[in-house]
């Protein structure tokens, strides 16, 4: 299996475990765009000073 | 004619709610064609002018015919949110601030069009058809609360209520070329409204001018209170913003603030405003909606439902960074409302693009739409403050909107610099040629 394919497969078992069912498109739309914030994400995190709190 | 002017009119005798009601009536029907509405309470609303004649009180609205996004419950009525999963959904009592225009005297006409579940800023459901923008009827009307900018520009309604999560009231008032107020979040009832998102929506008013504006919020909110136009306001625009808009738009806007004797301020802060209300605003919107999720998925259409299911599946941990990334970008910002009252900026770097078209074109390049809206209208949604758009010219033919942004709970201070841009200038009198015969 690709890594793709797995990080699919793990994203599909992740929502089941919620119990909501995606197509594997609907999944594939996901992970782009997982793939697009996450890097974004780290570095808000690496910017935020440690003492920020909501 | 103004809101302010029927009202007038209404309350002298001149003409009867019954007549102001069956002249919408007959102008939503002419006009179907722009899917301003989704459900038009026709006999409902003659039968409550009727009623209002009767009345013992008679409120500063008294008469005035108003209409809502269709997230807003009006009892007896559906709200489907442009969905199909509440296609039959009738609502069992007023919201609050339906309750509270009918206390000030307003006749609610119907429920407006949308983007499906107030998520998504084009209008253009799958369920329930798109709304035309009135300027050019291929051309989407922005959203989510398109319907309720279409029915003003095309005087539909005299004025309407919309929701804005992320820029859903001040986009379709950009793109159609009307004034439109996102209040401080929490100064507006949210009651009996189908949520996005618990953190950031806010119902506000849309409507011809600032003024008819700030007499719809007086009326659904009960804490408001205007402030007298005395005294100069410190207007910032902000060019972090204007060098990202197309290059015709961004002379429109900086022309406009130059009436304002803006200062340029750069704000570069602001950029970081996007991301942080995503991680916090994906997951809430996906926590609303986790039952359908489970039992409705393929009832969604498919930009919605991509964007619901992004939010159930990122990482808990983003949610807490983007609380935090929030106060953290409040306390970036609050210099700058030390040095100005308002801050002023393109609405939208573009005008309306033509429905169906996505990407669109912005500085050369061809980028997602919803990548467009996002740095303009999450500044002011992820920090809660006030925010109007308002006329202030053209491109191509096409609406152009400034947008007035000020600190949380200073609402009266933006609707004072609106109103102010409108007593200089007259974008805010310009109407498509479709609302030429209303009265």
């Amino acid at each position: 299996m690709d890594p793709e394919s797995s990080l699919v497969s793990a994203l599909r078992e992740l929502a089941r475990e919620q119990g909501v069912r995606p197509t594997d498109e609907d999944l594939e739309g996901v992970l782009g765009f997982l793939q697009r914030i996450l890097p974004e994400l780290e570095e808000l995190e690496r910017l935020l000073p440690e003492d920020a709190t909501p | 004619m103004t809101l302010t002017r029927l009202a007038e009119r209404l309350r002298d005798g001149e003409l009867s709610p019954r007549e102001a009601v069956q002249h919408y009536l007959d102008r939503i029907e002419a006009h179907r064609d722009l899917n301003a509405y989704i459900s038009v309470r026709a006999e409902q609303a003659l039968a409550e002018a009727d009623a209002a004649v009767l009345a013992f009180s008679r409120g500063p609205l008294w008469g005035v015919p108003v209409a809502v996004k269709d997230v807003i419950d009006v009892e007896g009525t559906r709200t489907t949110a442009a969905s199909e999963i509440l296609r039959d959904n009738v609502a069992e009592r007023d919201a609050e601030v339906v309750a509270n225009l009918r206390a000030a005297g307003a006749i609610v006409l119907g429920k407006l069009n949308l983007h499906e579940f107030a998520y998504g800023a084009s209008t253009t459901s799958p369920h329930f058809g798109p709304a035309h923008n009135p300027w050019a009827p291929d051309r989407i009307a922005g959203g989510s609360s398109g319907g309720s900018g279409v029915a003003v520009a095309a005087q539909l309604a005299a004025g309407t209520l919309g929701t804005d999560t992320a820029g859903s009231i001040r986009i379709p008032a950009a793109f159609c070329g009307v004034t439109g107020l996102r209040p401080s979040t929490g100064l507006v009832s949210n009651d009996g409204v189908v949520p996005v998102s618990w953190t950031f929506d806010a119902v506000g008013p849309l409507a011809q001018t600032a003024e008819e504006c700030s007499l719809i919020l007086q009326a659904i909110a009960p804490d408001f209170r205007p402030e007298p136009a005395d005294g100069e306001l410190r207007v910032g625009l902000v060019t972090t913003l204007l060098d990202q808009a197309e290059p015709a738009v961004a002379a429109v806007v900086e022309e406009a603030a130059s009436e304002l004797e803006a200062e340029r301020v750069a704000a570069p802060m602001l950029g970081h405003a996007g991301l942080i209300q995503q991680l916090v605003m994906l997951p809430d919107a996906a926590a609303a909606h986790l039952p359908w999720l489970r039992e409705r998925l393929p009832d969604y259409g498919a930009d919605v439902r991509a964007r619901l299911l992004a939010g159930l599946l990122l990482p808990a941990t983003a949610y807490p960074t983007g609380l935090r990334a929030r106060r953290w970008l409040a306390d970036q910002v609050a210099p700058l409302f030390e040095r100005y009252d308002v801050l002023a900026a393109p609405a939208m770097p573009i005008v309306a693009p033509p429905i169906g078209e996505d990407p669109v074109e912005l500085r050369g390049e061809r980028t997602p739409y919803r990548l467009t809206v996002i740095p303009f209208n999450s500044p002011a949604s992820c920090l809660g403050l006030p925010a109007a758009s308002v006329p202030c010219g053209f491109v191509d033919g096409l609406p152009v909107g400034l947008a007035l942004i000020g600190r949380g709970g200073a609402d009266a201070a933006v609707l004072r610099a609106a109103e102010g841009f409108q007593q200089l200038t007259d974008w805010h009198e310009q109407r498509p040629a479709i609302a030429a015969d209303a009265i």
